[in-house]
């Protein structure tokens, strides 16, 4: 799919660029250490021609992108960042799958000019599959600044490519490379001497192929098959089917007994040997080293005592930024949606005098989704853009750095804390957050306890609660439901460690970056890239799920008694399931369901269902009324945000308050409320608001991040059996000791 | 002598690897190998992981992982 609309793109290019009909179209792969600014140099390359999606079957994110560079079609190609092309984690894999499959045209290898020695390793590697590499020397101007020199022309003999200083976040040197790229002639990758010993058992290895395999020859890159063959590289083992591997034990019997180890340990050290020998020739540094900016941080941010309250203060702005920035531009969106957007359909179906039922399918099902789609919009991007600046500054190492310990203890990885944190604001953009994570199986874990933080949407659930029944201790209440999530999410962490994730503990070994300050132009591109996929994809099934919804309300054609909608009948079918657990009502058990959309809705339902409504007509404002009033209320949305951002000390994101006319809304609920439900009763409603299955957009927010239902089905049928199983010990429990 | 007994500031020379198989890969491809020089920076605030400096770059792992890398220390 992707293909497609790059070369339509092409050929629109060509006609406006050349008019030449056979441009020649050469793809470009693009290889580097994580944190050696490879991403910023792709956004400054491409920047909004990026397209970003997934590599098939897994969730590692994939950039590509297409376009005319003086007359050569260029299908960029970002592979994942990597250390190495082993065979141990999936980005590894999918890295050097695509370089040995696809066969790119030529890499651009993006290598980290202050830290030249361990992104030559990889280098050394690229350099093994016989592709023309072009070196992109990043972040050129900090070694300058070090007073680093690194000499280019004995780098570029050495091996045989061109290499190209630049700074991607100034965008100097991208002509150069681009250039270089579009003409590799010339320039062939030098085969590096390995050494006597490796290259003897090579060359028997590789007399071997040509006899017995030559059919492996027009698959593989020589070299490359040669040494993974030595390595006995189980990817590669698997993948070729070597029938007898005893020409490799015998190839290899001699280099193994000679260095007293394995040969992928021979192969690795050989290769810091070759990175590390060209970086002696290459770099000249100055003798005494200032103590770095990075150092100075790392002795506050880092230091035993300051550590964990900085962390914790730095989270804490992380998430009154990410929530407080975002709310009022969701309450304007949901204005908007609910009022004006409303009104209109309202008035343009009534003046065309469609039946009565399309309005509200319009209005109540259609608008409705749509505004409930938007109203996560501005929350994605806020949490996007301060995730992506955590991880681009190298704080979020830090993070994990400072939690792993308490993280690992629960089965989880130190960066889970922030995923989990986001959580209390809203389930949806921490699930997305996960992405932070590199591991699958730490992702899934975080992911499935994530639903355990109790967010925002079931706040009003809880508010409408305690203040039916609870207002002498509403604060010790309402914090007892958040402990719970918690202490249950600790619980959970580690049954699931020792079930379901049982025996692979993944390892922390995890590269501390220098903080750099991400350049804007990157921290924008990926915040636009992610919002936009929310509300393409998730968008389409959140507001196919609302119209579902609407016909569960409103099914049977005429019904007028909620009871006999078929939101109504599933309500009678689940309540007795209910009953032990103190609310065994239909009209729980249907607001419950309903939920399902989002938890705030159980406590609308809860109000359609026990409350008569009364007929509200109230005066239409005319259509300039309701411009006007949008633009002014889009203004006072932004300077909330914005008075929100500075004084982060107001708590709007996890105030309990009501305003005025929510209150006033609320009182009749709450009557009907204390004559429906018992104290006991109220709370074990309010534990299992607060446990029962997520919301419908965690669920495509997880569908979206791993690619299956699996990890969503698990958290729902656990939450379905802790929600039951707490409810149940509490109003039991309660009873027992003369409670209720 | 491992390397998750060293001392923030101490310093020691790899003179043995105990992991094998993926760790031990991952470990070497990130610069981790026998005779190296090798720098405990600082101990996380609640006790684990830790922060070494090898090859010029700042790396944290935990002492699990630390205590099956053999070192000798350099005064």
């Amino acid at each position: 799919m992707m293909q497609d609309t790059g070369y339509k793109i092409q050929d629109k290019d060509m006609h406006h660029a050349s008019g030449i009909m056979h441009q020649r179209t050469i793809t470009v792969a693009v290889a580097g250490n994580p944190n050696s600014g490879k991403s910023t140099l792709i956004n400054a390359i491409a920047g909004t021609r990026l397209y970003v999606g997934n590599w098939p079957g897994v969730t590692v994110e994939k950039k590509s992108a297409l376009f005319e560079y003086e007359g050569t079609n260029i299908k960029l190609v970002d592979l994942p960042g990597t250390y190495s092309l082993s065979p141990y984690t999936q980005e590894e894999i999918i890295a050097r799958d695509y370089l040995v499959h696809e066969k790119p045209d030529a890499i651009i290898n993006v290598v980290d000019a202050t830290n030249l020695e361990r992104n030559l390793y990889l280098t050394v590697q690229l350099l093994e599959l016989g592709i023309p590499v072009v070196m992109a020397l990043n972040i050129h101007d900090e070694a300058v600044s070090k007073g680093y020199k690194i000499d280019i022309k004995i780098m570029e003999d050495a091996l045989g490519i061109k290499v190209i200083p630049t700074v991607a976040t100034k965008k100097i040197g991208l002509n150069e490379l681009l250039r270089a790229v579009t003409d590799t002639s010339g320039h062939h990758p030098k085969k590096l001497n390995y050494g006597s010993d490796i290259e003897a058992a090579a060359s028997a290895v590789e007399k071997q192929i040509k006899n017995s395999y030559p059919q492996l020859l027009k698959k593989y890159p020589l070299r490359w098959l040669i040494f993974k063959l030595m390595e006995e590289d189980s990817h590669v083992m698997e993948e070729i089917n070597v029938g007898d591997k005893s020409f490799i034990e015998e190839a290899t019997k001699h280099l193994k007994k000679a260095h007293g180890n394995d040969v992928e340990s021979i192969m690795a050290d050989e290769r810091y040997a070759l990175a590390s020998g060209l970086t002696h020739e290459v770099l000249k540094k100055p003798e005494f080293r200032k103590m770095e900016m990075t150092e100075k941080i790392d002795k506050i941010v880092l230091n035993r005592f300051l550590g964990i309250p900085i962390f914790l203060a730095a989270m804490w702005v992380v998430f009154k930024l990410t929530f407080d920035f975002s709310a009022p531009f969701a309450d304007w969106i949901d204005a908007m949606t609910t009022g004006p957007f409303k009104r209109w359909a309202e008035a343009i179906l009534g003046f065309i005098h469609a039946p009565e039922w399309t309005v509200s399918l319009a209005t109540d099902g259609v608008i409705a989704g749509v505004g409930f789609v938007i109203v996560f919009v501005p929350v994605i991007f806020a949490m996007m853009f301060f995730i992506t600046f955590l991880e681009g500054s190298g704080y979020m190492a830090r993070a994990a750095f400072v939690m792993d310990r308490a993280m690992h203890a629960i089965g989880l990885h130190g960066k889970s804390f922030i995923p989990m944190l986001l959580g209390f604001g809203c389930n949806v953009p921490a699930v997305y957050a996960t992405r932070v994570l590199e591991n699958p199986r730490d992702k899934a874990l975080t992911s499935l306890l994530i639903p355990l933080m109790s967010c925002g949407a079931r706040l009003p659930v809880y508010v409408v609660f305690i203040g039916a029944f609870f207002t002498a201790y509403a604060g010790t209440v309402l914090w007892s439901l958040y402990v719970m999530g918690i202490a249950l999410a600790v619980l959970m962490g580690i049954i699931f460690k020792r079930t379901l994730f049982k025996g692979e503990s993944p390892m922390f070994i995890m590269e501390l970056p220098p903080y750099r300050m991400p350049s804007f132009r990157s921290l924008m591109i990926h915040t636009w890239e992610k919002g936009k996929h929310f509300l393409i994809k998730a968008g389409t099934y959140i507001l196919a799920v609302s119209i579902l919804v609407w016909f569960l309300l409103n099914l049977p054609w005429g019904v007028e008694n909620k009871k006999d909608s078929y939101l109504g009948k599933m309500g009678q079918v689940i309540a007795p399931v209910l009953e032990p657990v103190g609310f065994g009502n239909w009209e729980a058990a249907s607001s419950l369901v309903s939920g399902l959309i989002a938890k705030e809705i159980v406590v609308g339902t809860m109000g359609e269902i026990y409350v008569q409504k009364k007929d509200e007509k109230k005066e239409q404002p005319a259509l300039t009324d309701d411009l006007k009033e949008m633009g002014t209320s889009f203004a006072s949305a932004v300077r909330d945000s914005a008075s929100n951002v500075i004084s982060t000390f107001g708590i709007s994101s996890l105030s309990s308050e009501e305003s005025a006319e929510e209150k006033e809304e609320r009182s009749p609920l709450r009557d009907v409320i204390k004559s429906k439900f018992t104290p006991l009763s109220a709370y074990a409603f309010i534990a299992f608001v607060l446990l029962y299955m997520p919301c419908v957009v965690v669920a495509i927010a997880m569908r979206q991040e791993f690619g299956t239902w699996k990890w969503f089905g698990i958290a729902f049928a656990y939450q379905m059996a802790l929600a039951w199983i707490v409810a149940f010990t509490i109003y039991q429990g309660g009873k027992l000791i003369g409670l209720g | 002598m491992n390397l998750a007994m060293l001392k923030p500031g101490e310093r020691g020379k790899i003179t043995s690897m105990g992991a094998i198989g993926s760790l031990k890969r991952r470990l070497m491809d990130m610069g981790v190998l026998v005779g190296e020089d090798i720098k405990v920076e600082k101990i996380a605030p609640l006790g684990d992981p830790i922060e070494v400096t090898i090859k010029n770059y700042n790396l944290s792992l935990r002492k699990k992982e630390a205590q099956g890398i053999e070192v000798e220390v350099i005064s």
